[in-house]
């Protein structure tokens, strides 16, 4: 197992800058994703890992080894790099069964047959298809496919596993399962792991750290929690879930016990404290961060408590989700979403409060028009 | 009406041509009568267009005499076929044909991996140059190669002689290597432009998969990238064989010189050159090598089944290019010689050949414009101009639109006999040129004298559409395979009528495929020589029978100068229908 350096690593496209200076490092063992919208550069950045794009700047180690520097022109091709990588289309070769598949980096490597045949077995039973073994790979299913991509990429001992997208051409259900099992593998395995997604979902429930990119850029690097509690920016704030974005401004900040920052704030129609990242001067924009499922409805009489923050106003329209119920509120700042309980009694045009806990509240600088 | 005698007249409002087409469109496709009417309205065409003249290639081989001649029925002309001569020229018809499909589609293989996978420069501009080759009808090279390779005069020679001082000849076109090297001038590009999609459509992940894995580029290519594309390579390297096998041009330019006998040839010797013409004997070695053609293709149906991969999946990643480094200059050098050899060296023969006085013989004092003006002074050329043309417009437009509506049945039907169709419209897809122009040679000899097709434009028409149907019909298969059955069942469903579907919806979204396949049959006619070498007769000669005539005679230059004029004929076209495809592309 290696750990992987990115350094200033960029990559153009003519005028068009793809991957802008990103510094990222992959600790041994540790299971990382590059998480963001379709063209946000996070392809780009596993493929340079790969060898299989040339980063036009920067430098990437693997394993404290160097493999590629834009500044001295060194780079090492993908083959010689190591590294077990599972595609988005599976890339399973049509023209052979599932074990010669798997044997294929074994046999490059000209081990001898007994081994080849007895690591090939091994890999195939970590992903549950030895039975498979003899099967033309066109006749097997996508679900099928995606492990025999990973028994491939594990065979033989690379020092990292970078996963394109891995999930994405799967139904829903098998997605889950196959993530699931994929962690669990990884976790038993300790196999320094780099994944690319835009499955925010995905990226939360496999990840030891999420890599937020947009536009080229890492916004916010953190783990699952940290980054879906205390998103740094609108963006990444906007990435995860449906949260409500309130525009509000700042007129008090204060540092609390723990390091943490207070801030007072004061939108249309409502005013309170909430928690943010940095500390802010009074008067500056802010757009305050509330995830549906923090916040409840109440009456319209009812009266907030000591540490909550309350928008009063009426249902616009509810939506019934299973679990639970969407209800939409219209406030003066804004229209805001609420996870309520599924068989709650809403009618639309109820006047009521929405309350939510002044802990859940997270502000971030900027309005909607800078974000 | 009382009142409309008083006003002035007015025209009677009429169901719109669209309504009245619409109504018959509905007999022809919803009601069971038009539909059986239709059916066999087809299925008439297409049997006298293949059945018919395929079994007339049976009654002729067994029939004693001349067609239209009274004679007995014997089994002579098959004793003729089993014979040790006969032999030797089938063997040397397999023979030549696989020594060219070899090298050809490895120069191919080189290709088209340089021109789809490579950083190349100015690779779209070289994949032109190189495929040109392919359009350029075969008469025309074989001739200007005839010039340039000619043992005693050819340019070739005469340079490498002054260069070097010999007095042997460099090349001598006239043998065996001439044969298979003109072939080859066109099985490059023809397999080429049938395996370039191949290298381009691939998932590139197939390969870099194999690049993870530690394999080498050369490995790479060597088990992943050439193994994947082995079914459309085996496909494409048959068709070529038996190209090969249905070449005519070559032999008979190349071959018979040197005594090289292949079947084409024989075919055309017997009727042609012996006298008297050897009907029977002609017509039983064309129904054997037609046996044996249908035999090597369903023998490709056998290898081939099921074994191709789908290597295209929706994500649209354009496959990896490989960066060469200084060595693309030197792969741009390799398809730039390509272009030189093939394009540059016979056409540039037919040049300096139309303004000189006489062929072989280059000096400034021989420069003269008199060949061109005894081309534009002769009747023979205007005529075969004239007749080429008309043959080409159309044969080209009435080929597709069979092609069209056989493809419609048979993909976008459940009409009962459309697999009979669809079989029917193949059937010419193995008949080298000169067999079917065999078959209808007898055909139209045969027909009741009140259809007066034999020694006319018609025969040639019939000929040419018969030859260029399978060619439609799957390059229309294609077009409506690629249009989903939703856009049809909707407009049918918002209320328009069949034939307003076939129109709007169809015909409008499959015209580029129409236009594609118009010009590769206008091109097909354009260079046709070996069924109409046979069909015909003083006044519907056409200009690739004039180019021989005047061949046979000796007269290379007024060859070359209508070799020239076909040339610009075939740039233009050809050009206009890379626009067509480049517009076409955009507009998707």
């Amino acid at each position: 197992m290696s750990n992987v350096t990115l350094e200033k690593v960029s990559r153009s496209f003519g005028d068009f800058v793809a991957v802008d200076s990103v510094d990222l490092r992959v600790e041994e063992g540790e299971f990382v994703t590059l998480l963001g919208p379709s063209g946000c550069g996070k392809t780009t950045t596993l493929r340079m890992v790969a060898g299989l794009e040339q980063n036009t700047g920067g430098r990437i180690s693997i394993g404290n080894e160097v493999v590629s520097d834009a500044a001295s022109k060194f780079v090492v091709p993908s083959e010689r790099r190591r590294l077990g990588m599972v595609f988005q289309s599976y890339a399973i070769w049509p023209h052979m069964t599932v074990f010669e598949n798997v044997a294929y980096p074994l046999r490059v490597r000209r081990r001898p047959n007994a081994e080849v045949q007895d690591l090939v077995m091994r890999a195939l039973r970590l992903v549950e298809m030895e039975r498979f073994a003899e099967r033309p790979a066109p006749a097997l299913s996508g679900g099928q496919q995606q492990r025999v991509a990973i028994a491939r990429a594990l065979v033989f001992e690379p020092k990292v596993l970078l996963l394109d997208e891995p999930l994405s051409n799967l139904d829903a259900k098998l997605r889950l399962q196959m993530g699931d099992e994929f962690r669990s593998i990884q976790k038993r395995l300790g196999m320094t792991s780099l994944y690319v997604t835009h499955d925010q979902s995905e990226a939360m429930a496999l990840s030891d750290r999420v890599v937020v990119m947009d536009r080229g850029r890492i916004q916010q690097i953190g783990a699952p929690e940290e980054i879906y509690r205390r998103p740094v920016n609108r963006t990444v704030a906007a990435f995860f879930g449906t949260p409500n974005l309130l525009d509000a401004s700042v007129e008090s900040c204060r540092r609390i016990a723990g390091g943490r920052i207070q801030l007072d704030v004061a939108g249309q129609g409502w005013r309170g404290p909430c928690d943010a990242a940095a500390e802010l001067t009074p008067g500056q924009s802010v757009t305050v961060m509330v995830r549906p499922e923090d916040a409840r409805i109440a009456g319209p009489d009812a009266v907030r408590g000591e540490h909550e923050l309350q928008w009063t106003g009426r249902i616009a329209h509810t939506i019934f989700r299973g679990p639970t119920r969407s209800v939409f509120v219209d406030t003066e700042g804004g229209r805001i979403n609420v996870d309520a309980p599924a068989f709650g009694n809403y009618a639309i045009g109820d006047n009521v409060n929405v309350l939510v806990p002044q802990s859940a509240a997270w502000a971030v600088i900027g309005h909607k028009e800078a974000a | 009406m009382s009142i409309s005698a008083e006003l002035p007249p007015r025209p009677v409002p009429r169901p719109s041509l669209f309504a009245g087409l619409g109504a018959f469109g509905r007999a022809l496709g919803a009601t069971s009568a038009g539909r059986f009417i239709a059916i066999a309205l087809l299925i008439a065409v297409l049997a006298f267009l293949s059945v018919y003249p395929l079994s007339m290639l049976l009654y002729g081989s067994l029939h004693s005499t001349p067609p239209g001649v009274a004679g007995e029925f014997n089994l002579d002309g098959y004793a003729d076929v089993f014979t040790w001569q006969s032999f030797v020229t089938l063997a040397n018809t397999v023979g030549i044909s696989l020594a060219k499909t070899i090298p050809s589609l490895m120069l191919a293989i080189l290709l088209a991996w340089i021109l789809a996978r490579t950083d190349t420069p100015m690779r779209g501009t070289l994949e032109v140059l190189v495929t040109l080759p392919f359009f350029i009808p075969p008469i025309l090279t074989a001739m200007a190669w005839g010039m340039l390779g000619n043992p005693q005069v050819g340019l070739i020679n005469q340079v490498y002689q002054w260069i070097t001082g010999s007095t042997a000849p460099l090349i001598n076109v006239y043998s065996y290597g001439g044969v298979v090297w003109h072939m080859m001038q066109y099985s490059v590009p023809f397999l080429f432009l049938l395996i370039v999609d191949a290298f381009r459509a691939m998932d590139p992940g197939l390969e870099e998969a194999a690049r993870m894995c530690g394999a080498s580029r050369w490995r790479t290519f060597r088990t992943v990238t050439l193994q994947l594309m082995m079914p459309a390579l085996t496909g494409a390297a048959i068709l070529s064989f038996v190209r090969g096998i249905e070449n005519f041009e070559s032999p008979l330019f190349f071959g018979s010189p040197a005594g090289i006998r292949v079947i084409t040839t024989d075919i055309y010797d017997s009727i042609n050159q012996r006298s008297p013409p050897q009907y029977q004997y002609a017509t039983a070695i064309s129904f054997v090598i037609l046996v044996l053609l249908l035999l090597v293709v369903l023998a490709q149906w056998r290898m081939l089944k099921g074994r191709s991969f789908t290597t295209v999946t929706g994500k649209g990643y354009s496959p990896a290019v490989m960066k060469l480094g200084k060595w693309r200059w030197f792969t741009f050098a390799l398809c730039m010689l390509f272009f030189v050899v093939t394009v540059v060296l016979p056409v540039g023969q037919l040049l300096i050949g139309s303004f000189f006085q006489f062929f072989g013989f280059y000096q400034w004092d021989m420069l003269t414009l008199d060949h061109y003006r005894a081309v534009f002074s002769s009747g023979e050329f205007w005529r075969g101009f004239r007749n080429t043309m008309l043959l080409g417009l159309v044969g080209a437009t009435l080929t597709m639109l069979l092609g069209g509506i056989v493809a419609y049945v048979s993909v976008r039907t459940r009409w009962r006999g459309r697999m009979l169709i669809d079989g029917m419209a193949w059937l010419p897809w193995m008949m080298p040129g000169i067999v079917l122009g065999v078959g209808f040679l007898w055909g139209f000899a045969l027909l009741p004298h009140a259809i007066p097709i034999y020694g006319t434009l018609w025969a040639l028409l019939l000929a040419y559409i018969s030859l260029g149907t399978p060619l439609s019909v799957r390059v229309m298969t294609s077009a409506y395979a690629q249009l989903s059955y939703d856009l049809e069942e909707c407009s049918r469903v918002h209320g328009a009528n069949w034939l307003q579907t076939m129109w709007r919806i169809m015909i409008a979204l499959a015209w580029p495929a129409f236009a594609v396949g118009w010009v590769l049959l206008f091109f097909g006619i354009m260079r046709e020589l070996s069924a109409s070498v046979l069909l015909y007769s003083v006044g519907s000669e056409v200009l690739s029978v004039v180019l021989m005539k005047l061949w046979a005679n000796g007269n290379a230059e007024q060859v070359s100068v209508i070799g020239m004029i076909m040339m610009v004929m075939v740039l233009v076209i050809r050009w206009i229908q890379l626009r067509l495809i480049k517009t076409r592309i955009g507009a998707l």
